[in-house]
């Protein structure tokens, strides 16, 4: 990450966001620390750090979901373009609804959240409140499920052509593998 | 059956009557899957008034393939040849900078030459790539042979990689911890040959297209993507110098050993039309290969012998975190989000910022009043390629 | 709003145009037509004449199934699963052979089939073969008419035949 303080920012956002409770995660190790906020302080915690003249944050580089299997985490990567200087931090959430997750969309503030929300709905099912326009970007419009879940099964049958075409699974190649995997198994079993 | 356009009985028409019958709608058109100029299989819904585009609403995923969930069974090595097809066009710069994002968890040491040759093969990549954008623009445009020019210096620089790396254009090149291959004396004796050449080359090309007149009138004051408006959509790259900032990531946010390096950033600065059109755009770009010519040039004179891979285990296993690595790439800024579960061989989640994917998004902003010829013009120079946007 | 008329028409600007856009169009086609006289031949006569590729080229795979000793590295390392290798053991009292590198092979190997259409020519089975014995070769011109012809045998007797037709670095 760049240029961030990162125990000064969480300060500034509980002080002037309440409600926001910003907890900054430092991993052991090379991997970046990022600070966690509440899923419903989103907006506000956002609107501030746009507007405040402290730290400001002028451009939302990327929203990335990651599925952990209990809670998913919506990522927010806020960046700020200055020749001067440039600051960038990550931004998370966690949402622990898995059924009908809803969050709010910060498209009023960044229009770079457009596609990015638009993504990470058709990847994770995570709806964003108050977005102009949440469909599907990358999948089909009438895709069922959500791919990048990790419990995710692809379905059978789409408009009428099947999924994993039989003919093109190698099957035979791959079972005469496991065959003899078993096989080798079963007698180094049997010679112990 | 009563038609929309029937407009009465012969004797009951007066001109008044015909006008008033013909009503004017909004004419849907698609700059569809199939087209020559959206560089890929892009569909754009394009709403126009006459000649005037009144929306432009694009649909993407003709070219999804899944690629980060591909990522999740594979082990980190074999990433690397997926990481190559996300922006074909710029494999070398893909593959830099997913490599960096795992070597900056593992903490390995890459050895000195092994980053100088990176630089290099980025550089040169950069070049080529801007060498596409700019042979493709012209074409979009109506100019043929400035095509076959580019393509030609272009097939130069492909040579040269086929030599080192064993393909054209997916190289699997960039390993963890260094290079597969080293490159000979003979072939950095050609790279500066290739640095002389296309210093004329560049010279040429301004005379023959930036320069031109016609073309001025075509892309001069079109497409105009104001300071704001990147920002608040998230531009970087080109675009977002085309609008007047001076911002690299090579310069602000020095990555590799480019801090070592003495190099200018061209912005947009309205020399033709005004700042953030996509002449100003294009211009960039061609500054930024002769600039690219420069850093090659002090990377020839620097490099020594030495090894070209650091230590790296046999099994990459990488610790519990996650991490966000930016690079330059020449659509713009590219990044990995890659995060990893305590020992596990493969990634958890690897995320893929793609700057054409933002760059995409401006379009819907930027269409309404223009006419459907420049609406091409502005495709062209936000230069997309769709690998990177549908992943 | 995109405008690409000027916003000021005046005379001299009219005819300042004119000149530019003339004077430059001429200087583009001269460029152009300095090509008529020096212009290199660059594009070669395929089929008839073929490039040499450089020797580091990944094209078609060859495996000398002679010198394999069922490692199954080439198929963990492949990021598209296209190898299916299997091998069984050797009977009791046979007598142990060695490759061409002096390593023994302990494994009788059954069966070793690429699948070429899904290959992605990424070269990483090549990098982790012990005895080298999986390779790239030069030949780039073997499209075949269904999509099952493309699942190449390499212990099937007739691939001496492709052997000397590959032109094998």
């Amino acid at each position: 990450m760049l240029n961030v303080d990162f125990q000064k920012l969480s300060d500034l956002i509980n002080k002037n966001v309440p409600g926001a409770n910003a907890v900054v995660n430092t991993p052991e190790g090379k991997s970046d620390s990022s600070i966690t906020v509440e899923a419903s302080s989103i907006f506000a915690v956002v609107s501030f750090l746009k507007t405040n003249s402290e730290m400001p944050f002028n451009s939302l580089h990327v929203i990335s979901g990651v599925d952990y299997v209990e809670h998913m985490e919506v990522c927010y990567m806020m960046s700020h373009f200055d020749p001067e200087g440039g600051r960038e931090f990550i931004l998370k959430i966690k949402v622990t609804d898995r059924v009908n997750p809803a969050v709010d969309s910060i498209v009023s503030l960044y229009a770079a959240a457009n596609f990015q929300e638009r993504e990470v709905y058709d990847m994770y099912g995570i709806k964003f409140n108050n977005h102009p326009d949440l469909r599907r970007i990358l999948c089909p419009d009438d895709w069922e499920g959500f791919p990048l879940r990790k419990d995710y099964v692809a379905q059978k049958v789409y408009n009428g052509m099947e999924v994993f075409p039989d003919s093109k699974m190698n099957f035979e190649d791959r079972e005469f593998i496991v065959r003899q995997a078993m096989i080798k198994k079963a007698q180094t079993q049997s010679a112990q | 059956m009563q038609s929309k356009w029937d407009i009465g009985e012969p004797e009951k028409r007066t001109i008044n009557s015909e006008t008033e019958q013909l009503k004017s709608e909004l004419l849907t058109l698609n700059m569809g899957p199939q087209h020559p100029a959206t560089h890929g299989v892009l569909r754009i819904e394009i709403w126009t008034d006459s000649e005037i585009v009144a929306h432009a609403i694009p649909h993407l995923g003709y070219l999804h393939r899944c690629m980060e969930k591909h990522a999740e069974n594979l082990d980190y090595r074999g990433v690397i040849p997926f990481v190559d097809r996300l922006d074909y066009l710029a494999a070398m710069n893909m593959e830099w900078t997913y490599v960096q994002a795992v070597e900056q968890m593992l903490g390995t040491e890459v050895p000195r030459r092994a980053e100088l040759l990176r630089i290099l093969t980025g550089e040169l990549q950069r070049i080529a790539s801007h060498l596409m954008a700019f042979g493709t623009y012209a074409l979009d445009l109506g100019a043929f042979t400035p095509f076959l020019y580019a393509f030609e210096t272009r097939e130069k620089i492909l040579r040269l990689f086929e030599e080192v790396s064993g393909a054209r254009l997916l190289y699997n090149y960039i390993w963890v911890g260094g290079l597969w291959n080293d490159w000979t004396d003979e072939q950095l004796e050609r790279v500066g040959q290739f640095c002389d050449f296309m210093e004329e080359e560049a010279k040429k090309y301004n005379e023959l297209v930036s320069y031109n007149k016609i073309f001025i009138e075509r892309t001069a004051n079109v497409g105009v993507f104001s300071l704001q408006d990147c920002l608040d959509y998230g531009a970087t790259g080109p675009v977002l110098r085309g609008s007047g900032m001076k911002w690299d990531l090579r310069k602000n946010k020095p990555y590799s050993l480019y801090s070592e390096f003495d190099f200018d950033v061209p912005v947009g600065d309205g020399e033709h039309g005004q700042a953030g059109d996509c002449w100003n755009r294009y211009m960039v770009r061609m500054k930024e290969v002769v600039q690219s010519v420069k850093i090659i040039r002090q990377v020839l004179e620097k490099l020594e012998p030495g090894p070209i891979m650091g230590k790296v285990p046999k099994i990459i296993k990488l610790p519990k975190g996650e991490v966000y690595v930016r690079q330059e790439c020449p659509r713009g800024e590219l990044a990995f989000h890659l995060v990893s579960e305590g020992d596990a061989k493969q990634p958890y989640r690897l995320k893929v910022k793609s700057p054409c994917f933002t760059h995409v998004s401006m379009l819907p902003r930027v269409a309404p009043g223009q006419m459907i010829a420049d609406f091409v013009a502005t495709v062209g120079s936000i230069d997309i390629v769709l690998g990177e946007v549908d992943r | 709003m995109s405008t690409n008329v000027h916003q000021t028409g005046s005379v001299k600007d009219y005819f300042l145009d004119l000149y530019n856009g003339i004077r430059t169009s001429f200087v583009g086609m001269w460029i152009t037509f300095k090509y008529v006289w020096s212009a290199k031949h660059v594009s070669i006569e395929y089929p008839e004449v073929r490039e040499v590729l450089p020797e580091r080229s990944r094209m078609r795979l060859f495996n000398d199934a002679q010198n394999c000793i069922s490692c199954t590295q080439c198929a963990m390392a492949c990021p598209v699963d296209c190898i299916y290798i299997a091998s069984e053991k050797y009977p009791e009292g046979h007598e142990v052979q060695k490759t061409s590198n002096g390593q023994p092979i302990r494994l009788k190997l059954t069966q070793f089939v690429i699948d070429t259409s899904l290959c992605c020519y990424c070269g990483l089975c090549t990098t982790v073969c012990p005895t080298e014995c999986l390779t790239h070769s030069h030949d780039y011109e073997f499209s075949q008419y269904t999509i099952d012809s493309m699942k190449y045998d390499y212990l099937a007797p007739d691939v001496v035949a492709w052997r000397d037709r590959i032109v094998k670095s």
